[in-house]
């Protein structure tokens, strides 16, 4: 066992609150797991040295931090400042049918039902996820009611300062045939040492428009997971844009827990210089006639590291799924490591699935054909590389929010260099 | 020979390839508005000598000069050679999915001209006057909205190459063989377009294996190339000469593969 865990342990022992028979489940857990090493395969290509290693202190003095504004689009705000939850950055006003609540204030009925779903679809398996389930001190209740239709996007912001380690936690609960679109950002300054975990569950005939940035980079220890519950006939739609760091890692689960629900999963990840960013996606079709369509794709450049492990799994009562995993990647340099894991494991005999995962270099001989009509390198990076990433920005719903963040793709593709 | 002064001054070059010698002392002086064929058995370097000047990657230049309009041009990326006036026609122009005719073609115009400062050429008038080259050099509209070269038949591959010379009126040309793999219709199309973008201030390399396609795009000069260096010069008729001897008479001495092989 690390340091790190041991005195995480030590923490969250120390915390008494609403949550107290969930924490100290999770405390139970923790002691009997074992630190991950290179052996440990959920983490072989993620070493932890920089978790080992974190100075970050749950206890850093908040300055004037706030989410980024984005053109053209209101959001409902939900703001974590280095873990606390910001009443003044909040949203106050909220629409009908939408509430955003610290589950230490909800009526004693409400809390019940929130420390029963607490932790429930998040699977007990990732480690940081039952350490935040210890330590995450103001967990907050997002519900909307049956029906509602909430047009305004929720933005679950957690800014972190630097030096700050933080854990943020968000419950969110989609009402019978509700719609809502919530936006996960993690926004860290440096050296800091983060886990946001968020868990959703869909009810039937609902949908969720989800989408989690984590454009984080540098010296920032980023760990987190957006886990979805999905009943019948419920629909999600998710787009994840992820840079590295010295530690960026998420783990996502699917779980069709009711038939005829449908999953997307679009995901983009953009690394450079030193970066790793770690990306495990599971997908459970526990439940017949349901679909998953999932693509992964990603640019390598430098001495950055990929990891993908893309796992789907139908259990034996899970008839007619349609399921599809792609996963392409891209590497600019001859030191850029992607390591790939697609991962289907079938038990039904009436199933559509199909998986696969590509690597590729760049094509050198294109890029020498347009810089010899004048159009500079970068630029010509950009041209024969942009439209694979560009893809999948083209597929947000959110035009807004895909308007914000290709400007911000497009330069950091524009730095990233053939080597 | 005029007091004009020089577009391209090679001189003594080498350069290599994978550590392996190509150019072995190359010079060569062009003035502005000549026309300089290039002819040469296999492997005497004429491809090489069209990537040594573009500044290909793995393409070492050991020693030697090259000024273009008295520049360096040596000194210069790939792309600020293109900038400076330098087109190379390929002889196998690569494939490029997902980034269509229209928009590779301004890019490079656009880019050329923001080098020289002028102003940028609207998407509009751009257009017309992508469809009129296309028109000039028998390629379908459609063309312009397709992958670069992709699924282009070998002939249409050498009518887009001649179609970016229309658009970016460079001031230096090296047809890589242009003609090859070429009916006598479709070089006809390609020695018309050639023949149009001759003026006084733009000159032409025209690297071939045959003498066919100078009897449509008549040279000033006609040098052998032979071992990765200039053997023989002389005007369009030596070209004729080449035609009815081949080059076995000129090559100083055989090269190591021709012993091998």
């Amino acid at each position: 066992m690390s340091e790190w865990l041991t005195g995480a342990i030590a923490r969250g022992q120390g915390i008494s609150d609403w949550l107290a028979p969930k924490r100290a489940q999770a405390l139970e857990l923790l002691s009997q797991t074992a630190w991950p090493t290179r052996r440990t395969e959920a983490w072989r290509y993620t070493p932890l040295r920089s978790v080992e290693r974190s100075i970050a202190k749950d206890q850093v003095q908040t300055t004037g931090l706030s989410p980024v504004d984005i053109a053209d689009l209101h959001m409902t705000e939900l703001v974590f400042v280095n873990g606390r939850f910001d009443v003044q950055q909040s949203s106050s006003e909220l629409p009908t049918g939408l509430s955003i609540v610290l589950g230490s204030e909800l009526n004693n009925a409400d809390q019940a039902l929130a420390i029963e779903q607490f932790s429930s679809i998040k699977p007990s398996r990732h480690l940081f996820g039952l350490v935040n389930d210890a330590l995450a001190s103001d967990v907050v209740v997002v519900a909307i009611a049956a029906g509602a239709d909430i047009e305004k996007p929720i933005r679950i912001s957690s800014l972190l300062s630097s030096g700050a380690e933080a854990h943020t936690r968000v419950q969110v609960k989609l009402g019978d045939g509700a719609k809502a679109t919530v936006i996960e950002d993690v926004q860290a300054q440096g050296d800091t040492l983060s886990t946001a975990f968020v868990e959703y569950d869909i009810a039937d005939n609902a949908r969720l428009e989800h989408y989690r940035f984590a454009l984080q980079t540098n010296t920032n220890v980023a760990i987190g997971g957006s886990h979805f519950n999905l009943n019948n006939k419920s629909k999600m739609h998710s787009t994840i844009v992820a840079f590295g760091s010295d530690l960026s890692r998420l783990d996502t689960d699917i779980i069709h827990a009711g038939e005829f629900a449908d999953a997307k999963l679009n995901a983009m990840y953009l690394l450079d210089g030193k970066e790793l960013f770690d990306l495990h996606a599971t997908v459970e079709h526990a439940m017949p006639n349901g679909t998953t369509e999932e693509n992964v794709r990603g640019i390598v450049a430098d001495r950055a590291r990929a990891v993908f492990n893309g796992r789907i799994h139908i259990h034996r009562d899970a008839q007619k799924t349609l399921a599809e995993l792609n996963n392409r990647n891209l590497l600019m340099s001859d030191k850029a490591e992607i390591n790939t894991k697609p991962e289907l494991e079938i038990y039904a005999d009436d199933v559509k699935c199909a998986h696969g995962a590509t690597i590729a270099e760049i094509d050198k001989q294109a890029l020498y054909y347009l810089q010899t009509r004048g159009v500079s390198r970068s630029k010509a990076q950009v041209m024969l590389n942009f439209g694979f990433i560009n893809e999948l920005i083209d597929l947000m719903p959110n035009a807004a929010l895909a308007e914000w963040v290709r400007p911000i793709i497009r330069e950091r593709f524009a730095q990233m260099e053939v080597k | 020979m005029s007091n004009t002064k020089s577009l391209l001054t090679i001189k003594n070059l080498h350069a290599s390839v994978e550590e392996k010698n190509i150019i072995k002392g190359l010079s060569l002086d062009i003035k502005p508005g000549e026309v300089h064929a290039i002819m040469g058995p296999n492997g005497a370097g004429k491809s090489t000598m069209g990537y040594v000047l573009s500044g290909r990657d793995g393409y070492s230049v050991e020693s030697g000069s090259v000024t273009l309009d008295g520049e360096d041009l040596l000194e210069m990326e790939t792309e600020e050679r293109a900038r400076a006036g330098l087109f190379l026609a390929f002889q196998y122009p690569v494939e490029i999915p997902g980034v269509s005719n229209l928009e590779f073609l301004k890019a490079s115009v656009d880019a050329q001209r923001l080098a020289r400062g002028e102003e940028a050429i609207t998407s509009a008038n751009f257009l017309k006057e992508a469809k009129a080259a296309c028109k000039q050099v028998n390629l379908p509209i459609a063309f312009l909205k397709r992958g670069v070269n992709e699924g282009f038949s070998g002939g249409e591959k050498k009518r887009n190459e001649l179609m970016q010379m229309l658009l970016l009126k460079p001031k230096l040309c090296i047809l890589d063989e242009t003609d090859s793999g070429l009916d006598i219709d479709a070089m006809q199309v390609v020695a018309a377009g050639v023949n149009s973008q001759r003026t006084e201030d733009r000159s032409f390399i025209v690297v071939t294996h045959y003498q066919r396609l100078l009897d449509y795009i008549k040279p000033d000069f006609v040098h052998v190339l032979s071992d990765g260096k200039i053997v023989k010069s002389g005007d369009a008729s030596l070209a004729q000469e080449l035609e009815a001897q081949g080059y076995a008479w000129l090559q100083s001495e055989p090269t190591e593969d021709e012993l091998e092989g």
